[in-house]
């Protein structure tokens, strides 16, 4: 995003609406810093400017730049997927898709949140320890899977690593009793990063919504808890196509 | 997109905040799915969300649309349907019209699982699957207060501002705004539709004594 300086008022408005601090008063007038801007469209959608002085920068879409706008600004569509967001439907459709299927746990692993951000590196890191720890696959419907240069390694191309976007998300699917390893191995990692993480686990539930024990108690072998909301599907859905 | 899963604050005041998602599949269930997906719309407009959004439309309720609006755009397949209800018997309403019209779309419900759990018994609705949230890792020296969080986690996928929301509690506590309009305005970034405005109002109140601002 830019600021047309010799529209701009410096009237400030816009500057609290920026999640990561990117617009700043240089001289008189707000200025964007271009390394640190997400691409979020934020201040251009919800700030109002009074004078109508932020605008898209001309290289938004250049590669590689353009993943931090695929990744930051939810009302894009991720030019890889075709879906817009970071992710992809993970356990809420999963009633119709049955992706994550009875005895394996998805792992999702929300990379910049809440409202952080981060370096690719950091995805880097983590794709990289998941990968020491023998998972190579990455859900092909997620973004990141197109970002990834070597499955065994979990390198990233080389090219993105300089970019930065608001959020992202490592999806994985592991047997139920490897859940407890890579806990552990997210654990390590989460020493090496620079930037926060949530870790997200999701399985299908017996009758009454009873979360089975055997995925609970790899929960809690690792020290780890889970908030008392979570995010459930229904199962209302059906196939038909 | 995990975006609603991690909304913090305390269990009295998520007891005031469900998420509901309408949700086709791709390659599943997409074709024909507009109408029925407008039809579970109607439905939820009768229980009373307090915000909501389909990708069809990309507006929330408070960016000035009718609710005529929102259902007319509803015409493409593999609309999604994002929304908010602030009280459980509204969420438990709105669960038990679209069990009942059974158009076969996935329905996600975030929320306090012990509540959703009882809901579902009582509707006699079987849940398919749960995604726990196993908390923040990293440089959590990072982020914002935990207090603001509660505001931001309201829009998973983090374009509500800490600044914004520190600038919110500065004008609500320096008069120059009403704790609902700031709410709104909060909202407004969260093109998912599902920050909570009447969570938020609440929480402004709840956390202006807290802060000080600076005099001028
Ligand atoms: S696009 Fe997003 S990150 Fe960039 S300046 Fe605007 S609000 Fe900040
Ligand atoms: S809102 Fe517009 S005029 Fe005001 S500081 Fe930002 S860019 Fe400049």
């Amino acid at each position: 995003m830019i600021i047309h300086e010799e529209i701009c008022v410096g009237c400030g408005r816009c500057q609290p609406y920026c999640p990561t601090g990117a617009i700043r008063y240089d001289g008189l007038k707000s200025r964007i810093e271009q390394d640190i801007c997400y691409e979020c469209s934020t201040c251009l959608r919800a700030a109002h400017c009074p004078v109508d002085a932020i605008a898209e920068s001309p290289n938004v879409y250049d590669y590689p730049r353009a993943l931090r706008r695929y990744f930051s600004d939810p009302s894009a569509t991720h030019a890889a997927t075709g879906i817009q967001g970071r992710g992809t439907e993970e356990s809420k459709t999963n009633d119709v898709t049955h992706r994550v299927g009875p005895g394996e746990v998805g792992v999702a692993i929300e990379i910049g949140r809440p409202t952080l951000g981060m370096s690719l590196l950091d995805i880097q890191r983590i794709t990289r320890a998941i990968a020491r720890a023998g998972v190579h696959k990455i859900e092909a419907h997620n973004p990141i899977h197109s970002m990834i240069a070597n499955e065994a390694t979990g390198e990233l191309k080389p090219e993105l690593l300089g970019e930065r976007v608001l959020s992202a998300i490592i999806e994985i699917k592991v047997k139920r009793d490897e859940l407890r390893g890579i806990l552990r191995t997210l654990l390590e990692v989460a020493k090496e990063v620079d930037s926060v993480f949530c870790i997200d686990a999701c399985t299908i539930v017996d009758q009454g919504l009873a979360i089975p024990e055997e995925v609970l108690d790899s929960i809690r072998a690792e020290g780890l808890t889970w908030r008392p909301n979570a995010k459930i599907n229904m199962g209302l859905g059906r196939a038909w196509e | 997109m995990t975006h609603s899963l991690h909304r913090e604050g305390s269990l009295e005041s998520l007891a005031k905040d469900y998420v509901l998602f309408i949700y086709p599949a791709r390659g599943f269930n997409y074709k024909g799915s507009a109408p029925k997906i407008r039809h579970n719309v109607e439905l939820l407009y009768q229980a009373g969300p307090v915000n909501m959004i389909p990708t069809s439309l990309r507006r929330n309720m408070y960016s000035g649309v009718t609710n005529e609006e929102i259902l007319e755009s509803i015409t493409v397949e593999g609309t999604r349907v994002y929304s908010v209800f602030n009280d459980r018997e509204k969420l438990k309403q709105a669960l038990a019209l679209i069990k009942e019209a059974d158009e076969g779309i996935s329905i996600m419900v975030s929320g306090i699982i012990d509540d959703v759990r009882q809901i579902a018994a009582e509707l006699g609705i079987t849940p398919h699957m749960v995604n726990l949230s196993l908390g923040i890792h990293g440089r959590t020296d990072r982020l914002a207060p935990a207090d603001i969080r509660e505001f931001t986690t309201m829009c998973g996928h983090g374009v509500v501002s800490p600044h914004l929301v520190k600038d919110m509690i500065r004008r609500v506590k320096t008069g120059k705004i009403s704790e609902w309009d700031g709410s709104v305005i909060m909202a407004e970034p969260c093109t998912c539709g599902i920050f909570n405005p009447y969570r938020s109002a609440e929480l402004l109140r709840e956390k202006l004594p807290l802060y000080t601002v600076d005099r001028w």
